[in-house]
């Protein structure tokens, strides 16, 4: 139940009245406060059932984070009473749902379609919390309220910022598709055609036999071996939560791995993908050549960092129990955080480095190389010096990694994206794949 | 998320935390009031245990005989006439009206005045006036041949003193008059102390106080009247005087209030949880470690990890490999910068007792310094 602004506006009056009644006031009052009460559950009984009013929607499904989505609210009114409501659909804070409430009248037996604007501010799923209708009766003076269930789910999608690096990393790529003969021949090409030779091309790579059969002079091409595996695998640790600028290090490592898994996708590539902490929090596996995009982005919505240790154990462990035996592209998104590395995965390393190529990427934070250039007085220096501390571990375990023969990614959270697909293009180019 | 609880649970939700409020507050304010007794206040009040109140002599005049505690003239009367051997005892009589101490005093009972009006020693000792006083307690000698006085020898009497007519009994003698005066009227005698001070608490235990006391009220009945202060009576009221309409318009303000207060305060349906992400930077470690170095002001650990920052990015741009001995850094530096390779040894690795960790100035002369040294590297 609800009153309006009516029902108290009667109530004033009541008091008015009441006041200047003299004698006959104990009567007034009994008469107006009775005459309230009767209008108030006449009122009530008058209004349609917000209970039974049918709600349906319609409307996206999923957004990126930054876009605007729209969802259709439908309510019939099978009564035989006109509604006259105020609506409000209600979602999370963080969806920035609009406008907040609604007034609505639906004749009996007619629908009407509200229009809820979402512009949500967190990567996830947003879910709607419920409708709740206020039926006010025909005087205006109180309402019967109800709270009804239709649920909707948007999905948030990671933004994928770096989108915009992928041209220019697709140019690269293709540079290396052997169209000409300045390829270095390596370990990880693969024959790729025969064409006439043009001055400026490496007199090695001429084919003699296929020169004899014909006319002109013949080279062979090489190009990068395709179907290479490449196995994304992102830390949603305690490290994962720290924020970077004002996004969190695991919104940094999603948007340079969606850059690295499109490349790859477009190079030929299979691409997979693992959420790992204490235990999976998400998988993709690669279903065929192609582009992955599409699912990985579905996978990687919900993801939230949790707040525990990671278990580089049972992320080695998961790993290597991941489908096929073959070799492949182990990519790492993870802090380069001295202690939780130092005890944790450099010794498993082996295990995985063995079989696997171990690709390391992190997201350094810009705040903290700020803070080892701070000068002027004693207490500047103390930051400084902390924060040259950490730099110095950094390093330290950057330089570890590299001596087990683990390619490292350092980069702040602008370059980390490029940065992971330059290396990308690199171990293609030289056929470490 | 949650599905709309039913309106009965949602009620219950809401209300339980309230109700569970008041009832624990009510049951609070019971076993408090249940521990604590109030006792009233007052001059010569016979249930204080006050310093000014008389509970102790009550107690001790109980054992012997019984007392009557009454607050009104007609209760007194009704006391005495109902005893026969009765001591009527009166303090505050200026709030009893003229008639009703002509009543009292034509019972013809024995009556102990504590410092009466000019009215009541009128009534009650015809020809005894006020002709002084000293100062209230002040020790006095009986110096008569009152036996109740005699026997109970000095006393705390000072206070009014009084003059008493021929034929009656003035004990306690001060300059101007006596403290004490019994005076025969009839077959009964009214005894006027100039102070109640000997019978309160405070003063029942000096001197021979408690005997006199006792002596005075000697009786089976002793009926201990103290006046409550007369009641107004023919006055209209606050309340009276307000129109009726005003006086009933609290009430439609009330409903009215309920009604803006249901108005405003229903809201559209629950509230939306959300778990909140963590907010936490990642550069927290550092600063944190730098507030702790800045706490314990440990200049020696900064100095070293300020070196460790200058020689790991300067060290691969002078081509030597990062494990090189000090000796190879320090004249590799010498060569590019031109230092003293001894003070350039202390810069960069630090001597026994550290110069450069002496204070704060010195941590950040070496800051400089290493600055410096890394200017010219570049």
């Amino acid at each position: 139940m609800a009153v309006t602004g009516r029902a108290a506006l009667l109530g004033f009056l009541a008091v008015a009245a009441v006041a200047i009644s003299g004698s006959l006031a104990p009567l007034v009052t009994a008469v107006a406060l009775g005459l309230i009460g009767v209008l108030i559950v006449v009122d009530l009984v008058l209004a349609a059932s917000p209970k039974r009013m049918a709600l349906s929607r319609e409307g996206d499904t999923t957004l990126r984070l930054g876009e605007e989505a729209t969802v259709h609210l439908t309510l019939s009114n099978p009564t035989g009473r006109g509604l006259r409501a105020t609506v409000r659909d209600a979602w999370p804070p963080s969806a920035h749902a609009g406008p907040r409430t609604a007034p609505v009248r639906v004749d009996a037996g007619e629908r009407r379609r509200l229009t809820t604007t979402l512009a949500p501010a967190r990567r996830g799923d947003a879910r709607a919390a419920g409708v709740t209708v206020r039926s006010i009766g025909p005087l205006g003076i109180a309402g019967r309220q109800r709270t009804l269930s239709a649920p909707w789910t948007v999905r948030v999608l990671p933004p994928f910022h770096s989108r915009r690096h992928l041209p220019g990393k697709l140019s690269r790529l293709r540079e290396l598709e052997g169209q000409h003969t300045a390829m270095v021949r390596g370990q990880g090409s693969e024959f790729d055609s025969l064409r006439d030779y043009v001055p400026g091309d490496d007199v090695r790579s001429i084919d003699w036999r296929a020169t004899a059969r014909g006319d002109g002079v013949v080279v062979r091409t090489w190009r990068p071996e395709r179907d290479r595996r490449i196995l994304i695998v992102l830390d949603t640790g305690r490290t994962a939560a720290g924020r970077v600028g004002d996004t969190p290090r695991l919104d940094h490592a999603m948007d340079a791995a969606l850059l690295l898994a499109a490349l790859a996708g477009r190079a030929g590539d299979r691409v997979d993908f693992l959420a790992y902490d204490r235990r999976i929090r998400a998988q993709v596996r690669s279903s065929g050549k192609g582009t992955q995009i599409g699912r990985l982005v579905e996978a990687m919505a919900p993801l939230e960092a949790e707040l525990v240790e990671s278990d580089p154990a049972g992320m080695v462990g998961a790993v290597l129990g991941t489908q096929g035996r073959a070799r492949r592209l182990v990519v790492l998104l993870t802090d380069l955080n001295a202690a939780a590395l130092e005890e944790g995965l450099l010794p498993r390393l082996p295990a995985l480095t063995s079989r696997h190529l171990l690709m390391v990427a992190s997201v350094s934070d810009p705040a903290v190389t700020e803070m080892a250039a701070e000068r002027g007085g004693a207490e500047a220096l103390y930051r400084a010096a902390a924060a040259e501390r950490t730099l110095g571990e950094r390093r330290r375990v950057r330089a570890e990694l590299r001596r087990l023969g683990v390619e490292v990614v350092d980069a702040d959270p602008e370059h980390i994206a490029p940065a992971l697909a330059d290396a990308y293009i690199n171990l293609k180019a030289q056929g470490r794949l | 998320m949650n599905a709309p609880a039913s309106d009965a649970a949602r009620v219950w939700r809401a209300l339980r935390g309230p109700l569970v409020l008041v009832v624990s507050l009510v049951t609070v304010g019971v076993l408090l009031s249940l521990g604590s007794e109030t006792f009233p206040e007052g001059h010569l009040e016979p249930e204080s245990p006050a310093p000014e109140g008389t509970r102790a002599l009550v107690t001790l005049l109980r054992e012997e005989g019984d007392v009557a505690v009454v607050r009104s003239s007609e209760a007194a009367t009704e006391a005495v006439s109902g005893a026969g051997d009765a001591v009527l005892f009166l303090s505050l009589d200026h709030r009893l009206l003229p008639e009703e101490l002509d009543e009292l005093a034509g019972l013809g009972v024995d009556t102990v005045l504590v410092r009466p009006t000019l009215a009541s020693l009128e009534v009650f000792a015809p020809g005894t006036d006020v002709t002084g006083r000293t100062e209230d307690g002040t020790p006095l000698s009986p110096s008569c041949g009152l036996p109740d006085a005699a026997a109970a020898e000095d006393a705390s009497l000072g206070g009014e003193l009084y003059t008493a007519p021929a034929g009656s009994v003035s004990c306690y003698p001060s300059d101007t008059g006596d403290a004490l005066v019994r005076v025969e009227r009839g077959e009964a005698a009214t005894t006027v102390l100039g102070t109640g001070h000997p019978l309160t608490n405070a003063a029942l235990g000096a001197r021979g106080n408690a005997a006199l006391a006792l002596n005075l009220l000697a009786a089976d009945q002793v009926v201990w009247l103290r006046p409550d202060p007369p009641r107004e009576a023919g006055q209209t009221s606050l309340w009276e005087l307000i129109p009726e309409g005003v006086r009933w318009s609290p009430l439609a303000l009330l409903a009215a209030l309920a009604l803006l207060a249901l108005w405003r305060g229903r809201r559209m349906g629950p509230l939306v949880p959300e778990s909140l992400p963590v907010v936490v930077r990642a550069s927290e470690t550092p600063e944190g470690r730098a507030r702790l170095y800045r706490s314990r002001r440990a200049r020696d650990r900064a100095a070293a990890a300020l070196r460790t920052g200058f020689l790991e990015r300067s060290v691969p741009g002078l081509g030597l490999a990062p494990d090189s001995s000090p000796e190879a850094v320090v004249a590799a530096v010498a060569a590019r910068t031109g230092d003293r390779p001894e003070r350039l040894r202390t810069l960069l690795y630090g001597a026994a007792p550290d110069p450069h960790a002496a204070d704060d100035a010195a941590l950040v002369a070496l800051a400089d310094a290493l600055d410096e040294r890394s200017e010219k590297l570049r």
